[in-house]
């Protein structure tokens, strides 16, 4: 998994995917399905790193809590799940972009995890995983004598 | 909706005015056996308060705010995969739909609106006089 770095809020790349959404859209459904489900970037995530723990923020809209399985080993936390949607042979689609089926997504965290303190909430499709920091991974004051 | 009273449907895409911020969102669009077209739009982390849907002049648009906030500046971004930001899709709606009765749903992230077909669009047969 590519790992950029940025301080802060600082971030180049983010018309850079504006700009792939976009060209998703241009290109057809296709494409973008082969982006979205079953490509291996469903679903997208954010992963922010902070001083005491980290932060996997995780776009999952119309997947039920019951439906998301989240575990962690190691530094690797895996989110897998499935996304439900009317079959064919009950509704008649005329569009069909947001696609359905199972999805699994591995993160590689910047650090180690105290895996007994993860706790993840479901808010408007908007997954939040919060990972304390091992404390063999947080920073630790040393005074000076 | 800011300055926007007058949404053309540009085949899907949203008003250059929006801004970078401002994505359109996925939508599945579909028939139930009863006729009524249910459309559903992701619409992830926008605040169910801030959705405003406007039917006018036969344009059907779909605004939503997921604000901006990330988890604050504490925190560097190791990895970025999507950004927050506003949704806005606009629709052409057929005289085949009845306006007034679309109704709306939010949860889980994902809008569901419901438009019936309109009673004058059933299907009426047509008895011959006899002369």
């Amino acid at each position: 998994m590519a790992i950029f770095r940025f301080p802060g809020a600082f971030d180049p790349f983010n018309s850079f995917r504006y700009m792939q959404r976009e060209l998703d859209r241009l290109f057809g459904k296709g494409m973008a399905l082969a982006q979205q489900i079953g490509g291996g970037v469903y679903p997208p995530v954010n992963v922010y790193n902070g001083r005491d723990d980290m932060i996997v923020e995780c776009e999952m809209s119309g997947v039920k809590r019951e439906d998301i399985d989240i575990s962690i080993t190691g530094e690797t936390l895996v989110i897998k799940g499935v996304k439900k949607a009317p079959t064919e042979d009950e509704v008649a689609y005329q569009r069909c972009e947001r696609g359905s089926g199972d999805f699994s997504r591995t993160i590689v965290l910047p650090d180690r995890v105290d895996a007994d303190k993860v706790d993840a909430s479901l808010v408007n499709g908007l997954l939040t995983v919060r990972l304390p920091k091992s404390e063999a991974a947080r920073p630790k004051q040393i005074s000076v004598k | 909706m800011a300055k926007n009273d007058n949404p053309k449907v540009q085949s899907g895409t949203m008003p250059r005015e929006m801004g970078d911020d401002t994505f359109s969102p996925l939508v599945d669009l579909y028939e139930t056996r009863d006729g009524t077209t249910v459309l559903a739009a992701e619409l992830p982390g926008a605040k169910s308060e801030s959705i405003d849907i406007r039917v006018e002049k036969g344009v059907l648009s779909i605004y939503a705010d997921a604000g901006s906030e990330g988890p604050g500046p504490a925190y560097n971004t190791t990895y970025a995969g999507f950004s927050r930001g506003k949704y806005f899709r606009a629709f052409a709606v057929s005289d085949e739909i009845d306006r007034d009765r679309i109704e709306a749903s939010f949860k889980d992230g994902v809008l569901t609106l419901t438009l019936p077909r309109a009673a004058a669009a059933t299907t009426r047969k047509i008895e011959i006089k006899s002369e």
